[in-house]
């Protein structure tokens, strides 16, 4: 991801995030790739002291690989691009956690990300992760009174914490939490050095051990990248999922029942923390008693843990497959989708094996693991109507004249008077059935049925959605600028391959004058292509057949570009409209002024600064829509 | 009998042949002889009775399998046509005719007869002026002239099927079966469950656009058939609404139906299932109506026709002219953008 546009808006990030010293430091390395310290002093022009420092905190929020070579003793030190794009996805992240794991788990999966990582007695240190009052004992937690709202104290995180006595505060068990979602990870002295560097070092130690030593040659090879791959597995190796996960399912996930469930996902209910952990209890009574004693165990203090950003990945992939489905599904259908979504998320662990995207066509399909029906069936919250969503398998009724159907009355009753009671468990696995396989239809083929040992079980096939997506992002930006026309011919060329203009014509019944025009705008927008097939030596343009096509792969790459481009030039752009009114902001932003806007500011000026927010907030909402992109593209 | 001129057998032969057998039927020597009008198989004696035949453009000279001459019979009226013209005329004539409804174009003619071009041209001009043939227009080649018999139809490859007007697709008409063909696909796709009102309020919240209001309170839901529902429409059902609906001057064959179909499944509206065997669409009726109703009018603001929108799209930079030249401290930079401001103001109201 070493590219131009990349390299310009990870500055940018870095900058906004943290500074000019980060940004300096970070340009410099971008501009170099890989330095050692005096080089990098010589390059970046700073000051000993403040580059330490620099270099310091930036290890520390994993901006900067570093690497001491065994043979020369240099320090070398590295940009984490990967890791300074991930800042602008840390809004979506945390949004994510408060919507699935409440607002006390996105406060602390804020502080860790703001902290880079942090070993678990750190966290257990800081105040703002400290619950704030004691007033209910566990017995006789009173709901109503959590839900009242608590004076805000703290300023930033007020209304977060409810108060859970005699814990180790709610810190360990959030903590937990987070770590059985696979949201957090462990911190390894691996994740230090760049992915090459590791590589690198463990083919260096593998080759050095006897008996890799004797094999020769292609054996030789072999052993070694299999050898390689297990080191680097083993190193790299965070999981802290182990031993918290029962039944597949991470302790503490929220099982959607009772009212909240029935709203749907479109309405998310936004549940205090207060109600997840009542529920978590409740879970909890149901579960072994060995398992329950694990709860009250607090983390290990010594760990040092991070955000880990492949998982969270696949779970914001898994949203934007339930805002797929939601474009022609009854809310039903989405509802058990994402309990099929959930579930599979908890199993998986990245987005894909491969570092890159496959080439089309050369990815072969992979399949998530298989949810069984029973355990889904399960899951799905039992009030949930799933009947009234599905038509009949057989229409009777007649079609009178108009072609509209009559509808009788008796037939629609019977439907509703059985879909509002709960209907029986043995009907239940058979209609969540009826709903994987509606998503299963085509176009988009959200789902697919597979028997593992003589069970029905249902999968997602990854590797297809993915493509679908991108597909998607591509087909929209073709619709905006060139119109629906183009929309038709450019999915006829993905579904027919290469086409002279005839066939072309045949195919999407459009006139040739409309035909070349379009064809024409979208080739010098780089999104169609021609090649020519001479039919001589020649190379008349009389005798040579011209095909078009349509080259996803090639657009997707060059869109990604442009999509980083665009980013940057939404931060620059801000930036520029923050220095317009820097002398106003600057007002505003004295510690005086500062909370008591009300009072210091004038009418104008509040209206102003009102203004000023809004843009800011299009802004940075514009630069999250297009990471959007970027991870349909480039991540999922 | 025996004495009988050639002449007489040769109408005696004529007339049996009309009588007893097809009008496009190839005759050989044998099914000649065959018909017991010639004494004694008298080969010399029949050539020459067809001979007289051919002459009189009642017969027309072929070379059958394995190079046997055949012959044809062509009805009086046509012969009496044949009959007036000139011998280039008639050579002319007979190459258009071999070609059939497939038509020929008139280059070809001339390779064939050998014929200098303005006779060819003068021969042309006053067949077509006797209404004997007429000029077609072939969508493959629409720069060459080509000529078939008045009295046939152009054959689909030379029209295009039925979706050209002359040589030109016809966009309209297109249009119009599309649109047809999208909502009686839909009326068959959708289940439609009508919904009292008091369900129908917490309805609206939820079923996030399936729900369409209807006027009177009642609001008409539709709801997707269970996955294997075998009542979607096949091609055969839409070909028979399509025809039956009145909006087509000619009968639209199955082929032409599927070739729309196949545009549709393109163009996002319908999906096939089972390889095309049935068609489903994807919106639902009402939404269908409502984006039909709205096309005419035309609407530019109107952004809600278009595929869900993404960053990119909204973005002042995506629709950006001049994005590739961008650069900050550039002549076109992100501070002196034109675009930004109106689009902050757009957005925000202000």
């Amino acid at each position: 991801m070493t590219s131009q546009y990349a390299a310009e808006l990870c500055t940018l990030l870095v900058d906004d995030n943290f500074g000019e010293l980060f940004a300096t430091i970070f340009a410099t390395l971008i501009q170099y790739d890989r330095l050692t310290l005096p080089r990098l002093r010589a390059y970046s022009r700073l000051p000993d002291n403040q580059l330490h420092h620099g270099l310091a905190a930036m290890i520390q929020q994993h901006l900067v690989y570093h690497y001491t070579s065994y043979e020369e003793g240099l320090t070398y030190y590295e940009p984490n691009l990967q890791s300074a794009y991930s800042l602008v996805r840390s809004g979506k992240i945390l949004e994510l956690i408060e919507d699935r794991l409440g607002k006390y788990a996105a406060t602390l999966m804020s502080t860790i990300m703001f902290l880079g990582h942090a070993q678990v007695s750190y966290l257990e240190t800081l105040p703002e992760l400290q619950p704030q009052q004691t007033v209910t004992t566990e017995e006789d937690e009173q709901l109503d009174e959590d839900h009242e709202p608590k004076p805000e104290v703290n300023g930033i995180n007020g209304e977060g914490e409810d108060p859970l006595p005699q814990q180790p505060f709610l810190l360990h068990p959030t903590l937990k939490v987070l770590a059985a979602h696979g949201y957090i990870h462990r911190v390894r002295e691996a994740h230090f050095q760049s992915y090459a560097d590791n590589v690198l070092d463990c083919e260096r130690q593998i080759k050095a051990r006897p008996h890799v030593k004797q094999l020769k040659g292609k054996k030789l090879e072999e052993k070694v990248l299999e050898l390689t791959a297990e080191m680097l597995r083993e190193r790299l190796d965070g999981d802290l999922t182990r031993g918290l996960m029962f039944n597949g399912v991470p302790r503490g996930a929220k099982r959607r029942r009772g009212a909240g469930g029935t709203d749907g996902p479109n309405k998310k209910a936004r549940v205090d923390y207060a109600v997840d952990d009542d529920e978590e209890e409740e879970e909890e009574n149901e579960w072994s008693d060995d398992e329950m004693g694990g709860d009250t165990v607090p983390m290990d203090a010594g760990i040092t843990v991070r955000v880990n950003y492949e998982k969270l990945d696949v779970a914001l992939r898994n949203r934007r497959f339930l805002d797929l489905a939601e474009q022609d599904c009854s809310p039903a259908t989405i509802e058990v989708y994402d309990n099929l979504l959930r579930r599979i998320e908890y199993q998986t662990k990245e987005c894909r094996d491969s570092a890159e995207i496959p080439r089309e066509g050369e990815e072969g399909e992979q399949y998530s693991a298989p949810v069984s029906l029973a355990v889904l069936a399960e899951d799905v919250d039992p009030l949930l109507d799933l009947t009234g969503s599905i038509g009949p398998m057989e229409v009777s009724q007649p079609v009178n004249k108009r072609g509209k159907r009559l509808l009788d009355d008796d037939t629609n009753g019977a439907d509703h008077n059985e879909s509002n009671g709960v209907s029986s468990g043995a009907n239940r696995p058979y209609e969540v059935d009826q709903h994987l396989s509606l998503l299963a239809q085509p176009p988009l083929n959200l789902t697919s049925k597979r028997m593992v040992h003589g069970l029905i079980s249902w999968t997602v096939e990854f590797r297809h959605l993915a493509r679908k997506l991108r597909h998607l992002e591509l087909e929209r930006m073709i619709e905006a600028r060139y119109g629906d026309v183009a929309l038709r011919v450019v999915r006829v060329l993905h579904a027919k391959g290469k086409l002279d203009e005839k066939r072309l014509q045949e195919i999407s019944l459009l006139p040739f004058k409309d035909l070349r025009q379009v064809l024409a705008s979208m080739q010098s927008g780089g999104f169609v292509d021609l090649q020519e097939v001479p039919r001589d030596a020649q190379r008349q343009p009389s005798r040579t057949i011209y095909l078009w096509f349509y080259d996803p792969d090639r657009i997707r790459s060059s869109i990604l570009e442009d999509t980083y481009k665009a980013m940057s030039r939404c931060l620059q752009r801000l930036r520029f409209e923050r220095s317009r009114l820097k002398e106003f902001l600057e007002k505003t932003e004295r510690s005086d002024v500062k909370g008591n806007e009300e009072r210091y500011l004038s009418e104008a000026e509040l209206t102003l600064l009102d203004q000023w927010r809004a843009k800011e907030a299009l802004l940075l909402g514009e630069v999250a829509r297009l990471d959007e992109m970027v991870a349909v593209m480039r991540d999922y | 009998m025996a004495g009988g001129s050639p002449n007489e057998l040769a109408s005696q032969i004529y007339d049996a042949c009309v009588k007893d057998f097809p009008t496009d039927k190839l005759f050989y020597q044998q099914d000649l002889l065959g018909l017991g009008l010639v004494p004694k198989g008298d080969v010399s004696l029949l050539l020459r009775c067809t001979q007289l035949l051919v002459d009189q453009k009642l017969f027309r000279l072929l070379q059958g399998k394995n190079d046997r001459l055949a012959w044809k019979i062509i009805s009086r009226e046509d012969a009496e046509k044949l009959q007036n013209l000139s011998p280039d005329e008639s050579l002319v004539y007979n190459v258009i005719h071999s070609t059939g409804r497939s038509g020929i174009w008139v280059r070809a003619i001339g390779n064939r007869t050998n014929l200098h071009k303005s006779i060819l041209d003068r021969c042309l001009k006053s067949l077509e002026g006797k209404n004997y043939i007429k000029s077609v227009h072939n969508v493959k080649f629409p720069s060459r002239k080509m000529y078939m018999l008045a009295g046939l139809a152009p054959s689909e490859d030379v029209t295009g099927g039925a979706w050209f007007t002359d040589g030109v697709l016809d966009g309209n008409f297109i249009n119009t079966v599309a649109g047809y063909i999208e909502y009686t696909v839909s009326r068959k796709s959708w289940y439609e469950a009508s919904v009292d009102a008091g369900r129908s309020a917490k309805r609206m919240k939820t079923a996030n656009g399936v729900a369409v209001k209807q006027e009177g309170g009642t609001i008409k839901e539709f709801v997707p058939f269970p996955a294997g529902y075998q009542g979607y429409p096949t091609v055969a059902v839409i070909t028979a609404e399509v025809n039956g609906s009145g909006i087509t001057p000619v009968r639209l064959g199955e082929e032409s139906i599927t070739q729309l179909l196949e545009m549709l499944c393109y163009d996002n509206k319908l999906v096939p299932l089972n390889n095309g065997e049935y068609y489903k669409s994807v919106r639902n009726p009402e939404a269908v109506k409502m984006r039909q109703s709205r096309k005419p009018v035309g609407d530019e603001t109107e952004t809600v026709d278009l595929l869900v929108q993404n960053g990119m799209t909204e973005a002042p930079c995506g629709s950006c002219p001049v994005f590739k030249l961008c650069a900050p401290g550039g002549a076109v930079s992100p501070e002196s953008c034109e675009y930004f401001d109106p689009w902050l103001e757009k957005a925000l109201g202000f």
